[in-house]
């Protein structure tokens, strides 16, 4: 039983330390991650049109994933 | 029980030696070969005696766009017999970089090095990153990240370091 605690603690240990450093991202390696399309918001202007009409017509304020009064005239 | 920590070391050590380790200052800075743009291979060591501003750039790295023109420019300022710049292109598709130099181009040689076993060699611990190399082949600066206002700084610190001869640094 103690053994096997033991090697479960190496295995934690071993997991921990070598399972991030595997997947590292150098900073010079970051191309892809910085391309046009892998933005979280790929066009911010076409998100804020679409977000106006959404809650010009649901008659809300605070556009999406809040929530928020007013007369929904705007 | 014994193999458990033969692996866990032996794991170890293959994750110490996979992470790039940072060039201290005044250490030597690592040889490289790499080829330009034109396929012309180029070496630190051709370099040697004269003071080299090494900059690693790619084309999706906004401050580049500042930067490059002006390296250009500071390039321009100092006599080739004792001032050099290296830029290495670190980009994974060599035609963003040669895309990016025909429209930001730069006078300075600049190398391709989509592999990437050059940054690694220095240490990069950011984008643009460069180093700033006296007569003796040694690293005397280290730069991480671009502002304009760098560049005065940068200036007084290659007019320094072409002021002392070799072995004098």
């Amino acid at each position: 039983m103690r053994r096997n605690l033991r090697l479960l603690f190496l295995i934690l240990v071993g997991a921990s330390l070598f399972g991030c450093a595997a997947t590292e991202v150098k900073p010079w390696e970051r191309g892809q991650l910085a391309r046009w399309d892998m933005r979280w918001d790929p066009d911010p202007s076409q998100t804020a049109i679409a977000n106006h009409a959404y809650f010009s017509k649901e008659g809300t304020s605070g556009e999406i994933g809040a929530a928020g009064g007013g007369c929904g005239c705007n | 029980m014994k193999a458990a920590k033969t692996v866990l070391v032996a794991g170890f050590c293959l994750a110490v030696t996979m992470t790039a380790q940072a060039v201290e200052l005044g250490a030597a800075a690592p040889g490289f070969t790499a080829s330009t743009f034109d396929n012309k291979p180029v070496s630190l060591a051709d370099f040697r005696g004269k003071v080299v501003f090494v900059d690693f750039w790619a084309s999706w790295c906004s401050p580049c766009r500042q930067s490059l023109p002006m390296y250009d420019k500071l390039a321009g300022e100092f006599p080739t017999s004792d001032f050099a710049v290296i830029a290495v292109n670190v980009d994974e598709e060599v035609t963003d970089g040669k895309k990016f130099l025909t429209e930001h181009p730069v006078k300075y040689i600049t190398l391709q090095n989509p592999q990437g076993d050059i940054p690694k060699a220095f240490g990069l611990s950011g984008m643009p990153s460069s180093y700033l190399i006296d007569r003796d082949g040694k690293i005397r600066q280290r730069y991480v990240g671009f502002e304009p206002t760098d560049i005065s700084a940068l200036k007084n610190e290659i007019t320094r370091l072409i002021g002392k001869p070799a072995d004098a640094s």
